[in-house]
């Protein structure tokens, strides 16, 4: 309301301090934090936060910490630890936050490499992963914790309340006017005003060095792009050292001035959500998934009309509420119908999903089942992809309203340019690329090309709206014997969106065909045997059922059929498909602790069914040790069935629409 | 680890102490002192008598013989209402928690005893009696706070899992601002992650807040970690008491935890 | 059938204004079976004791004040000296009966309660005697004419009164510290007595106010029937209320109690003459019968589930 007036102009104000103090002058009894302590949402103005800010800067200050030190912060999500990054920033220096779940050693190496000086600590756990990591590190010389608890008896010169720091500033500033001014007047947009370390999948992290210019003009640009103002609520809760929080809850939040709230605690995020109900939200697609099991499972649990009507609107919502919700012709009788399911399901069921007020949520990080992603915009909530990565601040490419579907990831952010290379490789080139990787020159040229480029290492194509679509890794993407491209990661999401899929492997590359291993889902397809009497013993039985390959050949059949409408991936149709005897697990290697497929090391185990694969055999004997939970192995031996699946002819998108 | 706590004299004092039901002996002519701002543990074999030494103090069960004196004041038999009034809180071995409450209800009951407004101004909720109900749901909420259980606050405590639930139980405990804590086997059925917790839990309750502790407990581990001092008690009888260092060294503690000659016979004699 | 099925339908449309004065005459009847029934509640709740004696409490309530009344005492004044001997009797079986039963299972705590019904039934009647008295506290008869509807002014009386009693209770156990105190003394004893809960002075306060609440009810009761015998059977109607109405549930209580009264005198006044009369008697154990079959935790009761 209003706010486009004094929205701040974030060419004349190009630092996060100088944007402080103009909210601070602007509108400073308007709430720019909350959080949630002793069971009570807490508030700070904007004036207060500008307040502490201050103090603490100077605070720091006194504590030694000049232009161009390196702060670490390190903790959850805490109102003082995103102040802690401002008041760096007053100061010209650079805040590095942490992963607060991160062990000691791998913190160890961070700090190490980031020549952090101070770092700010939220609580016991983290300030004795510091004085374990403090020895060996000989740059870091102070440590500020937040919450006193079980620190009473830390006896350490070194180590600091952050409340004395605050009378610390206090005094400093009393002794030193003007100089917090003057030290934010000498901030500019084109200075380091952050380093975020990624978690590579491979090798050591990497500190990502964004300026002002990277992070504000990519947050104002968002910001312009979804229409967004500073009536905004939003909850910080993802890891402040991850990009998204460092934009969403800091960067979107100083340039327009919205609330941010800080959950109580990591455990009672769900509970808070509910309760504070924001208007922008983000989420990886794990989080939409575990909020909306509480719900389908309280539902079983309902009264049988309450159970009925439910399921009723719900496949109304189905039909029609995703294309109300994008703007699109629905029949009169729909609308009158979806108008009642709203008030009698859809509204109450996103008063306790905390979804009532939402304007705008994000999903991103990986690919989002279709049918999850369609139940929240069924019933109203303006779920949305975007695709982005730190070295990128974020945004790439965000889903126009209107133009939302599960399997793009929408069209190229503003200010952002976007090439795909003859290998299929993802470029991207705009206003948030970072500047360079921290003391890592080489890595930093083998990322962003002399123009300016950045290599995502992702595979993708633009699809026939100009939408964006994010396949694979670029190195995981081979090529058929035929010479057409071949994505393993983009079938096997696929098939694993089906309910009784767990696990998918495609083979293809330099293949004549697409071949796939499939692990079933042992609760799902148990459930549907149970429901038809089919009697089980244990998985490997379950999986070698005939009537389970023929419901595994329906899913497989049915991928098919997508692709064939698909110009790019059509003839990556998967031929044939066998199930495997045994679960893909980490414990046997075959899977990464974060149960990524290990590709080459299940190629090599399982070559024999690779084979059979692309043989013509039917069936393929298998003789394996296995090993039993309790420790003890033993050998299985049995006729393993391969299947043979329809494929479908290319289609041309138009005809498989009519179809 | 314990620099800044200073353990004072003696707070409660145990002196031949005797019980018996019908003509079984569960304790027998025992004396120990637990000190002010102490972490004692109580420790023996099944059946030695050690929940019926904290039945004692509690006041659920009254001694045939001994005395038992309290912050200097020798004790008259007592009942356990008064011996939550005069600061001795407890946590048992099964748990006794209200179960058809809430997490934020149970811990306030542990407020009870500290309400004063009289009923009929509750019953309106005018001005001081409101009042003293935000001042006790504050206190609650800071031990929520303190032994991290935010996201349990309005959950029933019956569905809670078995580790929480101690905690809630030490939630209560902890709400009455007890001088004597009594823990009975806080430990008992807890995972590695959850015992570790409950340990720091109990280290900083007693540095927090100074809360004397008396603690029963099985794994020697956790006892001979966080215990200032230890009581063995074996049959009903008191087999030693010291530091943690000088039970350890005990021939006969050694003994009577190495030969299990007449475990069966003490299991089946006390409580 | 069609006597059973469309007459009594037929009459219901054809006099409105007489349905209305029938149901509305079974609410406020219905609310004097709540009455009775609160009682019971309030006992179940806090200790877990099905009181059989509850409306031998009520008759007794009656009879003193009756008897204090007829020695020449003032209304007001009789009504404080019942309160106060009906705190006495809470106090006496705490320690005759309920005291030394402690830890005794339930069983054995109903059948402490049918002693002490025998034990008050006698009593009562020895001191005060057995013949039928009427009882005068001033409550007003004469019937209230709202449009073409007939309304009883006592039986509206009846109806304020419980629901005033209804909010009492509720603000006492949600809001006060002895609410709580029973609260926690219902759901587990031995806890409540490490957090310094007194047992007995709990045990003495719901007594206490379950002599009350008969107090109550035997004022409504008597003043209507005459104080006699039969109150205590009146008393057996509050079983299909409870049944209705959950046993640990005060609103299940009322509620219970308004669809049985406006229920029986409905199916009476309607379904009556189709049936030979005589509906009112039996119509409330029919319905309770039918909850037992299909909703045994009753209406708001805790539906109870037994862990193995």
């Amino acid at each position: 309301m209003g706010d486009a007036a004094t929205a701040p102009d974030t060419r004349l104000l190009d630092t996060f301090s100088k944007l402080l103090r103009h909210h601070a002058e602007h509108r400073g009894d308007r709430i720019a934090m909350r959080e949630k302590d002793l069971g009570i949402w807490q508030s700070w103005t904007w004036a207060e936060v500008a307040g502490q800010v201050r103090d603490l800067a100077c605070g720091l200050a006194a504590l030694g910490l000049k232009r161009g030190d390196r702060l670490a912060v390190i903790g959850d999500n805490r109102p003082r630890l995103y102040w802690s990054i401002c008041a760096a920033q007053a100061l010209g220096a650079v805040p590095v936050p942490l992963y607060q779940d991160a062990a000691a050693e791998e913190m160890a190496f961070v700090l190490e490499h980031a020549e952090a000086r101070i770092a700010i600590a939220e609580d016991q756990e983290q300030v004795d992963k510091l004085l374990q990591i403090k020895p060996d590190n000989k740059a870091l010389e102070q440590i500020v914790f937040d919450d006193p608890r079980g620190l009473r008896n830390y006896r350490h010169a070194f180590l600091h309340d952050y409340e004395s720091i605050l009378a610390k500033g206090r005094d400093y500033a009393a002794a030193n006017p003007g100089f917090y001014d003057a030290e934010v007047a000498r901030t500019k947009g084109a200075d380091v005003s952050t380093m975020l370390y990624t978690s590579g999948t491979t090798g050591r992290p990497k500190g990502v060095m964004l300026s002002y210019d990277n992070v504000l003009i990519t947050a104002r640009n968002a910001l312009q792009r979804e229409g967004l103002t500073a009536d905004e609520d939003t909850l910080a809760y993802l890891p402040m050292a991850w990009v998204g929080d460092h934009i969403f809850s800091y960067g979107q939040a100083l340039v327009s001035g919205f609330t941010v709230n800080c959950p109580e605690s990591s455990a009672t995020v769900l509970t808070d959500l509910r309760e504070l109900g924001p208007t922008y939200f983000f989420a990886p697609p794990r989080i939409y998934e575990s909020i909306l099991t509480t719900v389908m499972i309280r539902m079983e649990d309902a009264g049988w009309l309450k159970r009925r009507m439910f399921h009723y609107f719900m496949d109304i919502a189905r039909r029609c509420g995703t294309r109300i919700l994008d703007g699109k012709p629905v029949s009169l009788a729909d609308r009158l119908l979806y108008r009642v399911g709203a008030l009698l399901v859809y509204q109450p069921l996103k008063n306790t999903l905390g979804f009532s007020r939402i304007r705008l949520a994000y999903t991103a990080g990986e690919a989002i089942g279709p049918d999850l992603f369609d139940f929240y915009r069924a019933i109203g909530v303006n779920v949305k992809q975007l695709y982005g990565m730190t070295e990128a601040s974020v945004f790439v490419t965000i889903q126009p309203d209107g133009e939302v579907r599960a399997d793009t990831v929408g069209t190229p952010a503003p200010e952002v340019e976007i090439k795909i290379e003859p290998s299929g490789e993802v470029l991207f080139r705009g206003p948030g690329v970072f500047q360079e990787y921290y003391k890592n020159p080489e890595a930093t040229a083998e990322a962003k090309t002399a123009e300016g480029w950045v290599h995502t290492g992702d595979a993708g194509f633009f699809d026939a709206d100009g939408h964006l679509r994010i396949i694979d890794r670029a190195k995981d993407v081979g090529k058929l014997a035929d010479g057409s491209m071949f994505a393993p990661k983009y079938l096997e999401n696929k098939l694993k969106f089906f309910p009784f899929i767990k696990e998918a492997v495609a083979f293809g590359d330099g293949r004549a065909h697409v071949g796939a291993f499939i692990n079933i889902d042992l609760e799902a397809v148990g459930n549907w045997a149970e429901r038809r009497n089919l009697p089980y013993g244990g998985y490997a039985d379950l999986a070698s059922r005939e009537e389970v390959y023929d419901l595994i050949q329906e899913n497989v059949e049915q991928v098919n059929r997508d692709l064939a409408g698909d110009s790019h991936l059509s003839g990556s149709q998967i031929r044939r498909f066998l199930v495997l005897y045994k679960e893909l697990d980490a414990d046997d290697g075959e899977l990464t602790r974060t149960r990524k497929v290990r590709r080459n090391f299940v190629a090599e185990r399982y070559g024999t069914l690779i084979e059979a694969l692309y043989s013509d055999a039917t069936t393929v004997p298998v003789e394996t040790e296995i090993r039993f939970e309790d420790g003890r192995t033993g050998t299985f031996r049995a006729e393993l069935r391969i299947r043979d699946v329809k494929t479908y002819p290319p289609a041309a998108p138009a005809a498989q629409a009519a179809a | 680890m314990h620099a800044a706590r200073q353990i004072g004299g003696p707070l409660l004092q145990v002196e031949n102490i005797s019980l018996s039901f019908g003509g079984v002996r569960a304790l027998a002519n025992i004396s120990f002192e637990i000190r002010e701002h102490e972490v004692l543990a109580i420790i023996g074999p099944n059946g030695a008598g050690k929940s019926s030494m904290l039945n004692v103090i509690n006041g659920f069960y009254h001694p045939q013989e001994g005395r038992i004196t309290y912050k200097g004041k020798t004790r008259a038999r007592m009942r356990p209402h008064q011996a939550a009034a005069q600061g001795i809180a407890r946590t048992f071995q099964n748990i006794a928690l209200f179960k058809g409450m809430s997490t934020l209800d149970n811990i306030m009951t542990g407020r009870l005893l500290k309400m004063r407004q009289p009923f009929f101004m509750q019953a309106l909720y005018l001005g001081p009696a409101k009042r003293e109900e935000l001042e006790h749901r504050a206190f609650c909420e800071r031990i929520i706070d303190f032994l991290e259980i935010q996201a349990i606050r309005k959950t029933p405590v019956g569905r809670l899992p078995y580790g929480l639930q101690k905690r809630v139980e030490l939630a209560r405990a902890l709400a009455a601002e007890p001088e004597l804590l009594l823990l009975d086997e806080p430990m008992a059925g807890m995972n590695v992650e959850e015992k570790e917790d409950m340990c720091r839990f109990v280290l900083d309750v007693n540095e927090h807040f100074g809360t004397t502790i008396a603690l029963i407990e099985h794994d020697m581990g956790v006892v001979m970690d966080i215990s200032d001092r230890v009581v063995v008690l074996d049959y009903g009888r008191k087999l030693a008491d010291g530091t943690p260092d000088e039970v350890r060294a005990d021939q006969a503690v050694i003994d009577a935890y190495l030969g299990v000659s007449h475990e069966e016979t003490a299991s089946a004699a006390a409580e | 059938m069609s006597a059973f099925f469309i007459d009594p339908f037929v009459d219901i449309f054809s006099y409105p204004a007489f349905f209305l004065e029938v149901l509305i005459g079974g609410l406020l009847a219905g609310v004097m079976y709540s009455l009775v029934a609160l009682g019971f509640v309030l006992i179940f709740k806090a200790s877990g004791v099905f009181n059989f004696a509850q409306g031998a409490m009520v008759l007794f309530a009656a009879l003193t004040l009756v008897g204090l009344i007829d020695l020449g005492a003032p209304v007001w004044l009789a009504i404080v000296a019942t309160i106060a001997v009906m705190v006495t009797l809470a106090m006496s079986i705490e320690k005759v009966v309920l005291r030394p039963l402690v830890n005794q299972p339930a069983i054995i705590l109903f059948m402490a309660t049918i002693g002490i019904s025998y034990f008050l039934d006698g009593f009562g009647q020895t001191i005060w005697g057995s013949e039928i008295k009427t009882l005068e506290v001033g409550i007003p008869k004469s019937p209230l004419m709202v449009g073409e509807v007939l309304i009883s002014r006592f039986d509206l009386f009846a109806g304020l009164t419980a629901g005033v009693l209804v909010a009492v209770l509720a603000i006492f156990f949600q809001k006060t510290r002895v609410g709580r105190a029973l609260r926690a003394v219902a759901d587990d004893h031995q806890a409540a007595m490490s957090v310094g809960i007194p047992l007995r002075t709990i045990w003495v306060i719901v007594w206490s106010v379950a002599g009350i609440v008969a107090l109550v009810a035997g004022i409504m009761w008597g003043s209507k029937l005459g104080v006699q015998f039969s109150i205590v059977l009146v008393a057996l109607k509050a079983l299909p209320v409870l049944i209705l109405g959950g046993f640990t549930s005060i609103p299940g209580a009322i509620v219970g109690g308004l669809i049985i009264g406006s229920g029986e005198k409905v199916a009476e006044v309607f379904w009556g003459p189709a049936l030979g009369g005589a509906i009112e008697d039996w119509f409330g154990y029919m319905l309770a019968m039918l909850f037992l079959l299909f909703r045994p935790q009753g209406l708001f009761g805790e539906k109870i589930i037994e862990r193995v």
